[in-house]
């Protein structure tokens, strides 16, 4: 590797030191705020390196990674959400962890991992980076270890994500030795060309296992099912990072890799992401109508969202990758929201995710509760909301490839969505507690620093949420020169 | 001027932001004077604004604030357009908001929710003011949704009835289905156009073929069913009445439920185009405004019966536009907004001395008692039925013309047979609620009392528009003021003009018959007291005779009218309504559900079987892609 | 068959007794170790295409080396989480991993 090449890789050299920083900072058994304080530092490291690397253009170093400004974009999202993360664990850990310190080393180590996943263009980085990802990601999920839902979730994130990734990597095998080639940009080609490899069984055979491995982390049907259990049983603001950033780079690696699907129609591999993408927005859906626990009714909710992501990824042209990005940006800002209040909630015994613990919330904590109202109706895709504008930019797309059938069961099924989102906003503002459960305001210096934090985060959501609901333009003239360089 | 017209929707948008942050603590003496004081101010803007369009006539104001939406070539502004038509609207939306916001100080005073009430209303003025003031259709969609939304939460305000919460999901789902339509429409009209500004829109309408203007009007049409309650998706506006009164007053009869037929005025270019649209919306109207004055006849919760008036008439309203009367539909919305606004806020009155009683049959006598409340509602029943000469007169007979001269003369007829019903349900609830004896218990009654000045004054202001709204607008018959002013919207309407002394003088004459002819049922159907004849009989034999002539009578009208109607009327809503319509609803909320519970026991909670879903699904991949590959 | 085709199957058959091993086996440990074996399913399917396949093309071993070191923490990790559940619940069946569902 040249000197540039370490220039260019700063972002991730920022991230690993910090994670170093952060580890060696908790054997000192520091203060949770100067963890805190730590890892957020290293997150504002980490972004200010990315405009350094930016300025050089775009980089492949070595084989495994390529930092564009594509790569760059989604490092920054992946870097920001983490942040938000951060500052709603201060308080939740607070509350609940005597010893939190290596939380934050395995968030950011996770982090990396995402970020790794994004610049990759090479199978090695790709595994590495999943890897890098599940493996903190399992850690994170079982860590607060004082209750059971926590270490049943990360045990079944364990064996499934393991089980999937070695699906994964078989794939990868059978492709290799199909192709000849590791590298993430043939594997693109052989989807822009249509396949026509002599003997195609092997072929077929890795790309559905590489699909197997992709659309477990996307949480999309039929790989769905592990979602609603890791949401409920992680921890509120570890379950915003797997909603999030997991969720988020495996898109960005789908949609620079795997957008050659949407030049046919009548591709196989088409085909099979449009019956992906349909199954996921119905049975999230309709899952989600009967759930009671906010925690799971998120879960299903994030499985239809990610439908809706995939039917602007099966769009042909420049607008349809416009569409995703910011559908993703989208639903980064509104499930951090959700999630956040649902951090900010949670007591020490258990989170708050009954949907009685939102009875009568916006009398208790009005910010709270019109945040979460912002939010939902931000999910739910009512105008004057992200969440709206990013449904029609996904539209948009889908209609001007005329992808109908789609579409129709897109409308169809958002509409069941409205209802159960809007349920929780009812039960909110329009009835009353029903034995006032209330968690009172903790009483601790550290705990209400950590409202603060969190306060301070789902001020910037509900911010965020109305200016690009209100005007998006700055953010889509951004994602219209990031996606330039995509098929 | 375009400063104003920002502020109309923004100053009830920050009344609704500063209520409901402020309302409980800073506020808590009197929180509704930040909402009050933002509506009154939209109000004078309003009339403002208003009076500059009809000085400026012809020259509509439309201008983009800025650039909403954009993808690729496609862009969608933040504008607002102001034309005659929006005009109009907005002395409807702008006065009786305000009216039902000072009414409802008195009505919820003793409410808990009092503050957030106000935020609510505020926030559906915000909505509404958008949704009229727009000038595309995706802002119509945001305003669309915000009223709904809103009419779901005030809807379901007294959460703790059961009855309530049930009230405001069925509006909720049955409005879904309106929406999906709407929503269909507006794709369609983009991915046609390329555009959903108005203005640009409508430039190009002759450009595309007929078969797709088709489509898009009848899509904008099933939207337009949900919103203003036409069958089959008028089941929802019934059951809203559980909400609190002024939102039924504001909402369900004066503004919300006439967006739909706004909705459609608005489309003029695009509908008018469409010869199978707008049959389509004339039949739907027309069967409408039958079936729900004849099931307004077999109601006992007055407000109820109020509700089907409401459906009726806004049926009435689609049969004009379908029927190409549309100035004569706008003209009927708008003196609709005033008499039945002030219908609903009279039983609000009348609901509110009788201690929350709905029940019609254990009211009664109430004439003496609620004096101001009684005669407002007179006027209010007397302009609902079309009597000479309050407002619903001139804007019915319009409509009955328009159908006339198109030659639809079964419309007409139906439409004539409608009068007759609406003035019999009319009268009765008349009669039932302020002749006779009062029926309701010793404990209600000693409770009676007239409502408040900030009840009563709302209901005057209102009954002025509806006793002479007609007169001053609607004169000459098919020439007045609003015809003028509407001209430019409505630019290539033609139309048959009759006579005044000739078809037209006699179209109205006998309408005019056919309601008092129902007046004159109700009142013998339930006003005659059993046992006068008798007491009559023994003091003067004359009069017995002829009163024996008059239970004669009676008894002709029992057998012959009376009878087959009620009977007819009962058959409607207890089977049709009750039955078809809403099990269909029902059917179709459990419909999605059992959708759910097949899926939901698939989510075991064991790692292992999630593991053989994946396998599962691989398998399912694999088949699918060796079936389609080579293909 | 080609050798390499010798190979492939022996992969995919450990790949499949692996597999089979995480669907039926009732003991968190055994599961994990039935993770391994699908691991080194693959490592073998590797590292036997890198030597079949020509020149440059032929560098997969080093990919094998990847998943060896990155399956190690893998397992680590799980097993630490393991032991976690069993101080907590004095259990190592998958069974009762199953409160949260619906």
């Amino acid at each position: 590797m040249t000197a540039a090449g370490v220039v260019t890789l700063l972002p991730f050299i920022a991230l690993t030191l910090s994670a170093v920083v952060v580890m060696l900072a908790g054997t000192f058994h520091t203060s949770h705020r100067l963890t805190v304080g730590l890892t957020l530092g290293g997150l504002a490291w980490t972004l200010a390196m990315l405009p350094v690397t930016a300025a050089r253009g775009g980089r492949q170093v070595t084989e495994l990674l390529l930092l564009d400004d594509y790569t760059l974009f989604f490092i920054g999202l992946l870097v920001l959400t983490t942040a938000g993360v951060v500052l709603l664990s201060y308080g939740y850990l607070e509350r609940r962890e005597s010893h939190p310190h290596d939380y934050y080393t395995l968030l950011l180590l996770a982090t990396l991992g995402g970020a790794t996943l994004v610049a990759s263009t090479h199978f090695a980085s790709f595994f590495l980076g999943l890897e890098v990802l599940s493996v903190s990601l399992y850690t994170l999920i079982a860590y607060p270890r004082l209750h059971a839902d926590f270490i049943e979730a990360g045990v079944k994130y364990l064996v499934l994500a393991a089980a999937t990734a070695a699906f994964l990597l078989f794939g990868m095998a059978l492709v290799y030795a199909e192709l000849g080639t590791m590298s993430l940009n043939g594997f693109a080609l052989l989807h822009v060309t249509g396949g026509g490899a002599a003997d195609t069984s092997l072929l077929v055979g890795g790309f559905v296992l590489i699909i197997v491995g992709i659309g477990f982390k996307l949480g999309v049907v039929p790989f769905h099912m592990w979602t609603p259990d890791i949401y409920q049983g992680a921890p509120a603001p570890v379950t915003a990072f797997v909603a999030t950033v997991s969720k988020g780079a495996m898109v960005a690696l789908l949609l620079r890799y795997f957008r050659g699907v949407s030049l046919n129609p009548h591709d196989t591999v088409w085909i099979v992401f449009a019956a992906i993408a349909a199954a996921s927005m119905i049975a999230g859906n309709l899952l989600a109508l009967l759930q009671s626990n906010v925690k799971r009714l998120l879960a299903y909710s994030s499985i239809a969202h990610l439908g809706y992501i995939l039917v602007a990824f099966l769009a042909v042209g420049r607008t349809a990758a416009v569409a995703v990005g910011f559908y993703l940006v989208a639903y980064f800002v509104t499930t951090l929201g959700a999630f956040g209040v649902v951090a900010e909630l949670s007591g020490a015994e258990r989170d708050a995710d009954r949907i009685d613990d939102y009875r009568g919330l916006a009398a208790r904590r009005p910010l709270l509760a019109a945040t979460f109202a912002l939010v939902l109706f931000s999910l739910a895709g009512i105008p004057l909301t992200v969440g709206f504008l990013g449904k029609f930019y996904v539209v948009n797309a889908g209609a001007r490839s005329q992808l109908w059938w789609l579409l129709i069961v897109l409308v169809a099924t958002s509409t069941i969505g409205l209802y159960y989102y809007t349920r929780i906003v009812v039960a909110m503002y329009v009835e009353q507690p029903q034995a006032l459960p209330s968690a009172p305001r903790p009483a601790r210096l550290g705990a209400i620093a950590g409202s603060r934090a969190s306060d301070a985060v789902l001020i910037v959501v509900a911010g965020l949420v109305l200016f690009l609901g209100i005007y998006p333009a700055p953010l889509i003239r951004l994602l219209e020169h990031v996606v330039a360089g995509l098929p | 001027m375009h400063t104003m017209i920002v502020l109309i929707p923004l100053l009830p948008l920050a009344g609704f932001v500063v209520t409901l942050l402020l309302g409980k603590r800073v506020l808590s003496a009197r929180p509704e004077v930040v909402s009050l004081a933002a509506v009154t101010a939209s109000w004078v803007l309003s009339m403002i604004v208003v009076a500059h369009v009809f000085g400026a006539h012809d020259k509509a104001i439309d201008f983009n604030l800025f650039t909403w939406v954009s993808a690729g070539s496609f862009h969608v502004q933040w504008g607002y357009l102001v034309d005659s038509l929006a005009a109009v609207m907005l002395i409807v939306v702008s006065t009786i908001g305000m009216l039902v916001h000072y009414y409802s100080i008195g009505y919820m005073r003793s409410d808990g929710g009092y503050y957030r009430f106000f935020a609510y209303l505020n926030l559906f003025m915000f909505a509404m003011f958008t949704l009229i003031l727009a000038n595309n259709y995706l802002l119509v969609f945001l305003g669309w949704e915000g009223v709904g939304l809103c009419s779901y939460l005030l809807i379901s305000f007294w959460f703790h009835k059961k009855s309530a919460s049930q009230a405001g999901k069925k509006a909720f789902l049955v409005n879904r289905i309106g929406d999906w339509g709407f929503t269909l429409g507006l794709f369609l009209i983009f991915t046609t156009f390329g555009s959903l500004q108005f203005g640009q829109v409508f430039a190009k309408v002759s450009l595309v073929s007929p078969g797709l203007v088709t489509w898009i009007s009848l899509l904008l049409f099933v939207g337009a069913v949900g919103k203003s309650a036409q069958f089959p998706l008028h089941v929802w506006l019934p059951d809203a009445m559980e909400g609190p009164t002024p939102v039924s007053a504001l909402i369900h009869a004066a503004t919300m439920v006439n967006a739909g037929v706004y909705m459609i005025a608005r489309s003029y270019p695009l509908v008018s185009h469409s010869h199978t649209a707008m049959l389509v919306v004339m039949i739907v109207g027309t069967f409408t405004a039958i079936y729900a004055a004849c099931i307004a006849l077999t109601q006992n919760d007055i407000k109820k019966v109020i509700a089907y008036s409401t459906i009726s008439s806004l049926g009435f309203m689609f049969m004009a536009l379908g029927a190409g009367a549309w100035v004569a539909a706008i003209f009927y919305l708008f003196a609709h907004g005033f008499f039945k606004g002030l219908l609903f806020l009279g039983s609000g009155s009348v609901i509110h001395s009788m201690s929350g009683e709905q029940d019609m049959r254990r009211m009664g006598g109430l004439r003496k008692k609620l004096p101001l409340t009684f005669w407002t509602m007179l006027i209010g029943a007397l302009a609902n039925v079309g009597m000479f000469p309050f407002a619903g007169f001139w804007a019915k007979d319009e409509i009955l013309g328009g159908d006339f001269s198109a030659h639809y003369y079964i419309v007409w007829a139906v439409g004539i047979v409608t009068a007759f019903v609406t003035a019999l349900f009319m009268f009765r609830l008349m009669f039932l609620t302020f002749w006779g004896e009062n029926r309701a218990s010793a404990e209600v009654q000693r409770h009676i009392h007239e409502s408040p000045r900030v009840m009563t004054v709302p209901l005057v202001i209102l009954a002025i528009p509806a006793a002479v709204l007609g007169l001053v607008v609607g004169l000459p018959p098919d020439g007045g003021w609003l015809h003028t002013f509407l001209q430019p919207v409505f630019f290539n309407v033609e139309k048959e003009h009759f006579a005044w002394a000739g078809t037209g003088g006699g179209l109205m004459a006998l309408s005019l018959v056919v309601v008092a002819l129902g007046i004159s049922t109700a009142y013998v159907a339930y006003l005659r007291r059993p046992g006068l004849p008798a007491r009559a009989a023994a003091r003067v034999p004359w009069a017995y005779e002829a009163s024996y002539h008059k239970f004669y009578m009676d008894e002709f009208y029992n057998a012959a009218v009376i009878r087959p109607v009620m009977g007819f009327a009962m058959w409607l809503w207890a089977f049709v309504d009750v039955r078809v319509i809403d099990g269909a609803v029902n059917g179709l909320a459990w419909l999605w559900g059992a959708f759910g519970r097949v899926l939901r026991p698939l989510q075991t909670g064991r790692a292992q079987s999630y593991a053989f879903g994946v396998f599962a699904g691989l398998f399912v991949l694999i088949i699918l892609i060796r079936y389609f590959w080579g293909a | 068959m080609s050798a390499v085709d010798w190979y492939l199957t022996l992969a995919t058959g450990l790949f499949c007794i692996g597999a089979y091993g995480v669907l039926a086996r009732r003991n968190v440990i055994l599961i994990v170790m039935s993770l391994e074996l699908m691991l080194n399913a693959v490592n073998i399917a590797l590292v036997a295409f890198a030597d079949f396949l020509p020149g440059a093309a032929g560098r997969g071993t080093f990919f094998a080396l990847f998943i060896i070191t990155l399956a190690a923490a893998e397992v680590t990790v799980g097993l630490a989480i393991v032991v976690a559940n069993y101080r907590y619940s004095r259990s190592v069946q998958a069974d009762e991993f199953s409160e949260m569902k619906g």
